[in-house]
């Protein structure tokens, strides 16, 4: 018998995905404005496509979440608590394997962890921060370029804090997707979290949220059999 | 590249404006029409800034004088056509960019996707944007006539031959010898505009009242953001390359990584390899309750 741990909502997972497939939307349609090459290779009226659908994604990506959060405020909470938990010992050992791991997980093993990971903690927080910058910045641009009269000087600072968001969610992203995707062989099957039932096995819960895992097998409230019933 | 110039004298300058029609007309731009449909502004400048549909402007900086009248120091509001311009430094879709053939910064209207990050851009605050989706609209130094051998449109009408246009070392030379005779009939302030005011313009005038009466920036500064947003392009292309191979290495050293199956006996309080049947982890749950606490 294979139990699983419920770890996201269905919320959680539709909130995720769109502002995943946004995410990746907008990075494509920005790359029409950020690299002038790619703008030369197609007609203007696919960068003109391209800068409209900007502004549409844009204002998906930042009401998603402001709108998923006001409809589950405790869970909206919950999300943000996680990150600012105090570091124990594990905590602390788990970051500094990390790079190691990263590069012989065969040979590295990592201590058990919280509901959320410390490394995790630092990735998506980074990831947040990148998120919420780019969508200021971004809704700063777009009414400069439409409505407001914000000056040159903090149009131009607002476009650089944009670029500087943009680079950071590149890096940061991409990291994410190889993790959370689960290309790393070690994460396998951890797509299924976000974009499938928000489920994980024991066994993986065991291995990389080793301290959470076990606590809720001992509540058994989020635990279900072969991915079905609720054990109890 | 030549290195081509328009050379506006504002000391012989009658603001006819002459020009500002003239590039209207040239460019197929519109104005208000009707009596007072421009609205009154209690200046003969008209209208008081560059805006979407007017690239050219003539200033009219009144000031009254001891004897009660009025003086007036004219002057040319327009693109600069920066040696190195700003403007075209941050365009994202090369519809500003430097014309090889005279160093006038040229306008491809069809590329422009309304970013207006080059209205930021720009110390001298030209770029205006302009129609329903709205797209810049700057002096394009008329390079369209230019590449056909003639003078840009402003140059052409002026009758009292304040717009010239030539090889830019040569419009400066005129420049400076105007600025000597002004300068010796008592003209104290003239001055030479653009010679090397940011590395170079090529707009070059000749200021009869100095810089403050025509209006011109005395130290004009592009904002250093500029050059940072020239680095972040490549960084970012860095950055995104050096992630990719960190974690195609990590892929690599991962191939083959396999790990047997778990499970908690939460009655013993045992994690237990279900592959081997061995107990990999006893969990102290008084430790773990006192480390929660």
């Amino acid at each position: 018998m294979t139990r699983y741990i419920k770890r996201h909502t269905l919320q959680t997972r539709i909130t995720h995905g769109t502002l995943a497939v946004s995410c990746i939307l907008l990075a494509i349609s920005g790359l029409f404005v950020f690299v002038p090459p790619l703008t030369a290779l197609v007609p203007p009226q696919v960068t003109l496509a391209m800068r409209m659908a900007h502004r549409v994604l844009g204002i998906v990506f930042i009401l998603t979440p402001l709108i998923s959060g006001l409809l589950a405020p405790k869970g909206a909470v919950h999300f943000f608590k996680n990150y600012f938990e105090k570091w124990d010992k594990d905590d602390i050992v788990w970051m500094k394997r990390f790079i190691p791991y990263m590069l012989a997980p065969k040979k590295i093993h990592m201590p058990d962890q919280h509901e959320i990971k410390s490394g995790q903690r630092i990735a998506d927080g980074a990831m947040i921060l990148g998120v919420v910058a780019m969508a200021i910045s971004g809704a700063l641009l777009l009414a400069g370029a439409t409505f407001a009269e914000l000056g040159a000087g903090l149009m131009m600072a607002v476009r650089l804090v944009h670029d500087i968001a943009f680079l950071w969610l590149i890096v940061f992203g991409i990291a994410h997707i190889y993790l959370g995707a689960g290309i790393f062989q070690p994460y396998r099957g951890t797509v299924r979290l976000m974009f499938g039932d928000g489920k994980i096995s024991e066994s993986d819960a065991l291995y990389h949220w080793g301290h959470w895992a076990r606590e809720e097998i001992d509540k058994a409230e989020n635990v279900f059999d072969d991915g079905k019933g609720a054990v109890k | 590249m030549t290195d081509s110039a328009i050379l506006y004298d504002s000391s012989r300058c009658s603001a006819c404006k002459g020009c500002q029609s003239a590039c209207k007309c040239w460019n197929g731009l519109p104005s208000p029409l009707g009596k007072e449909a421009g609205g009154c502004t209690g200046s003969y400048q008209s209208p008081l800034e560059l805006n979407g549909d007017t690239r050219l402007l003539i200033s009219f900086n009144e000031k009254r004088n001891e004897k009660g009248g009025i003086e007036w120091a004219f002057a040319r509001r327009s693109c600069m056509h920066c040696v190195n311009p700003a403007c075209a430094a941050v365009c994202p879709s090369g519809t500003l960019h430097v014309d090889e053939a005279s160093g006038m910064v040229a306008v491809s209207d069809e590329k422009c996707i309304g970013c207006q990050y080059c209205a930021s851009a720009c110390p001298f605050g030209v770029p205006h944007h302009y129609g329903p989706e709205p797209t810049v609209n700057k002096c394009t130094g008329c390079v369209d006539r230019i590449e056909q051998g003639r003078v840009p449109a402003c140059v052409k009408t002026c009758q009292p031959g304040a717009l010239n246009f030539g090889d830019r070392a040569e419009m400066l030379a005129i420049a400076h010898e105007r600025v000597a005779l002004l300068k010796s009939k008592g003209f104290d302030k003239a001055v030479v505009y653009g010679e090397d005011e940011l590395d170079g313009l090529h707009v070059v005038s000749v200021a009869k009242y100095g810089l403050d009466a025509a209006g011109l920036p005395e130290n004009p500064q592009v904002n250093d953001i500029v050059d940072w947003l020239g680095i972040m392009k490549p960084l970012t292309g860095i950055g995104a390359g050096a992630i990719l191979a960190g974690l195609g290495l990590s892929f690599l050293t991962g191939v083959g990584y396999k790990r047997h199956t778990l499970h908690y006996d939460e009655v013993a309080h045992d994690v237990v390899d279900m592959d081997t049947g061995e107990v990999l982890q006893h969990i102290d749950v008084d430790i773990d309750v006192e480390r929660k606490a």
